[in-house]
């Protein structure tokens, strides 16, 4: 069953991320089982959307498996997906070991399906998830003083609120020098802004559409904009009053430079991607040890934890024995012993997706230092985050590029004072509506010409 | 009696049945011709098609005429007003350092009596650089963490903020990485055009009792005036479409500060695939360009440089 596709090859475009490298390092093994060469082109995730788009616009297919980030991808290119429920159930091809079930089912809610239930297009292959990550040392060492000063314990639990964190940051900016600053976030001008505003965003009320499935199954037509109201008004403004007390290069920092500044000790806290502990625990790193884990805190409403995961799809526009040879990379990578070997790979690798692989004996006991799997010391912050009362999940609609864009460019311009939170809040509500009706005239607009 | 020259050129271009006539030259060179117009007119008629029309990558390529619309769309849309804008004063900042201190390198290196080819190649260096690679140098240096310039102007308190987290720092940041690379090249041009001032005339103004500063505004300057204005030409054209650093370094922000029309360009094509849209605003540049170039190119005419 396995050997059927021998000999065909297939190109994988990635996302240059720890479960890629996981896969590309350990790829030997699905050649040996298969005899299916497999290419895999790794790009930085705004270069992997130009290329999975142009090729599915083409009608090409030439990109058999893709990495379909749910909303860049997924949304906008869903009809291009194939239907992987018609490979899953072939009787001539293997089928998703342990079941769809195994998966966590608010990751396959939000990476594997858009707008129909019934209609499965990926399987859940990484999960980063923004948690709090803070300085235990630190935390320990001035625990005590903190306390006094502040008023109540600053040890960071579920209870903790976002205003608590702003005090905390502002606690070590006045009283601590062996570290520059309480807090740093990811705030460039690009995506990450939209990740790291979204998180308060969220535990504030807000949202970006009044829409229960924007999230998980998504929509082309989600309503209107709700960035407008008070909840995300108010948000807004403590975003702005938070990063006025943070680290100056956080408006200048992505997530990768965000936790390079964590590992180089320039903050003592931050809102990050849990996947991060691999790096900041490794044994060249300065903080190895010191770092704590918890959820991200609450805010008036919730606690609300940003889910950055993705699927893999394949490319419907392939030749169907392409695609059914892709079926077999699927099933294989995204299988528990796949992502366990990621998981323990040397050369990275992520958090499974596969809630199975949480109850082994060895990964249980990685979950407590010291651990040789250190991405497993952040699973108490990341299983309660991917609880579906505290999932963060931004819409998944087609036009969620221009929508993206629109909101880390307001968000940017009114941290750098450009404008008030009232100002830049309307302004991407604008901008929301105005793309969505784009986007809506393109879905329902006959086309005069044919395919080019 | 033997015909004129001009009349054997003239039967020279009248061919036998009346018709024009193409040369052996052309004809040698219109497959050439033929390839470099399918190459470039049929790209730029495809845009000007695209730019009339809502080009949609869901489910394959298709086309819905639009009429004006994305035109229109273009002179109202704030974001690409603002990005010209930004473009404009960007383009006039770089531009312009570049010509100042590209003169002044290229007149300090033409005095130099030796280590001049030395000098010269570790000048020219930056400009042998990919700009891609010109913007991740400045990312590093200029990084708040463990970039060298930060550090330096941290410690000494010239600048405490982050350079590319702040709006007015991090545009002269992407324009003073520009003029890093492209002042050399300005320099170079120069520096050849320094070489054919006439000697003797020099030579004559300074037996006439002309200082340095005399011979360089009434000697030197007006000999060199035509080949700087063909660097500047040069220059313009590239400054226009400065894409690279920005979208390395800041992304366009923060606060959109250094979003250039080259950046939103690209948003708008490959961020959000609109491609009508922004075949309109790629369009609006070639203007632009054109409009640059025939400035530059009508000066060149009046000074007798260009036919």
């Amino acid at each position: 069953m396995w050997r059927q596709f021998e000999g065909t090859t297939l190109n994988f475009i990635s996302e240059n991320t720890a479960p890629t490298v996981a896969i590309a390092a350990n790829l030997d093994k699905f050649m040996e089982l298969t005899g299916i060469q497999v290419n895999i082109l790794q790009l930085e995730l705004g270069a992997l959307v130009q290329k999975a788009a142009l090729d599915i616009g083409s009608g090409e297919g030439s990109y058999q498996v893709l990495y379909a980030d749910p909303y860049q991808i997924l949304a906008p290119y869903h009809e291009a997906m194939a239907d992987l429920n018609a490979f899953d159930g072939d009787e001539n091809l293997p089928s998703i070991d342990r079941g769809i079930g195994d998966f966590i089912p608010t990751q396959l809610a939000a990476a594997g399906r858009f707008e129909n239930e019934e209609r499965l297009i990926g399987l859940p292959y990484d999960c980063p998830t923004m948690i709090w990550m803070y300085r235990k040392d630190l935390f320990e060492k001035y625990g005590d003083r903190m306390s006094q000063d502040l008023g109540f314990d600053p040890t960071p639990t579920d209870n903790s609120t976002w205003e608590q964190y702003y005090r905390i940051a502002d606690w070590f900016n006045e009283n601590v020098d062996e570290i520059p600053y309480g807090t740093g976030h990811q705030a460039r001008q690009y995506d990450s802004l939209m990740c790291d505003f979204s998180n308060i965003l969220w535990s504030y009320g807000g949202d970006y559409f009044d829409n229960e499935t924007v999230g998980t199954l998504g929509t082309v037509d989600p309503g209107p904009c709700v960035l407008d109201s008070p909840e995300a008004l108010e948000a807004a403004a403590f975003y702005k009053k938070l990063l006025g007390i943070a680290h100056p290069g956080s408006t200048a920092w992505d997530w990768n430079a965000l936790d390079e500044a964590f590992r180089a000790e320039q903050v003592a806290m931050a809102p990050n991607w849990h996947e991060f502990a691999a790096g900041d625990e490794a044994p060249e790193s300065a903080i190895r040890g010191k770092v704590g884990y918890a959820r991200l805190p609450r805010g008036p409403v919730k606690s609300t934890s940003m889910w950055g995961g993705t699927g893999l799809s394949i490319n419907g526009e392939s030749p169907i024995r392409e695609q059914k040879a892709a079926w077999l990379f699927l099933v294989w990578a995204t299988s528990p012993e796949t992502m366990l070997m990621g998981l323990k790979s040397e050369v990275g690798g992520g958090t499974p997706t596969r809630g199975s692989l949480y109850e082994l004996p060895e990964v249980k006991k990685a979950m407590e230092p010291p651990s040789d799997l250190p991405n497993m010391l952040t699973y108490d912050a990341v299983s309660k985050a991917w609880d579906p009362e505290n999932i963060g999940l931004r819409p998944k609609i087609p036009s969620w590029n221009e929508c993206d864009t629109a909101i880390y460019t307001e968000v940017s311009r009114m941290l750098v004072g450009d404008k008030s939170p009232e100002q830049a809040m309307q302004t991407a509500k604008r901008y929301f509506d105005e793309a969505q009706s784009r986007v809506k005239t393109l879905a329902s607009g006959p086309a005069t010409s044919g395919r080019a | 009696m033997a015909a004129t020259p001009a009349a054997e050129n003239q039967s020279r271009r009248q061919p036998k049945n009346g018709g024009p006539r193409i040369s052996l030259e052309m004809k040698m060179l219109l497959p050439v011709l033929f390839l470099l117009a399918l190459l470039s007119l049929f790209p730029f008629l495809y845009i000007i098609f695209m730019s009339f029309n809502t080009v949609s990558m869901i489910g394959g390529i298709s086309f819905d005429f639009a009429g004006l619309d994305n035109w229109t769309r273009m002179f109202t849309d704030e974001v690409v007003g603002a990005a010209w804008l930004r473009g404009i004063l960007y383009f006039l900042a770089t531009v312009g350092l570049e010509l100042v201190l590209g003169i002044g390198m290229a007149l300090l290196v033409h005095e130099l009596v030796w280590g001049k080819n030395l000098a010269l190649s570790l000048l020219l260096l930056p400009m042998f650089m990919a700009p891609v690679i010109v913007g991740l140098l400045g990312r590093f240096l200029t990084d708040g963490t463990y970039g060298l310039y930060a550090w330096f102007l941290n410690t000494t308190g010239v600048f405490q903020q982050d350079i590319l987290g702040t709006p007015s720092s991090a545009l002269l940041a992407v324009i003073l990485m520009d003029v890093w690379e492209w002042t050399p090249l300005i320099m170079l041009i120069v520096l050849a055009g320094l070489s054919s001032v006439d000697q003797a005339t020099l030579e004559a103004a300074k037996v006439d009792g002309a200082g340095y500063w005399q011979r360089l505004r009434h000697v030197v300057v007006p000999a060199v005036s035509g080949i700087v204005v063909v660097a500047l030409l040069i220059r313009s054209m590239d400054a226009i479409r400065y894409f690279d650093v920005i979208f390395i370094t800041t992304n366009g922000g923060p606060g959109n500060a250094t979003k250039i029309i080259p950046i939103r360009l690209y948003e708008t094509a490959f961020r959000f695939f609109d491609l009508g849209y922004a075949a309109a605003i790629g369009l609006g540049m070639l203007a632009f360009s054109i409009l640059v170039a025939n400035a530059f190119v009508a000066i060149l005419k009046r000074r007798g440089l260009a036919r």
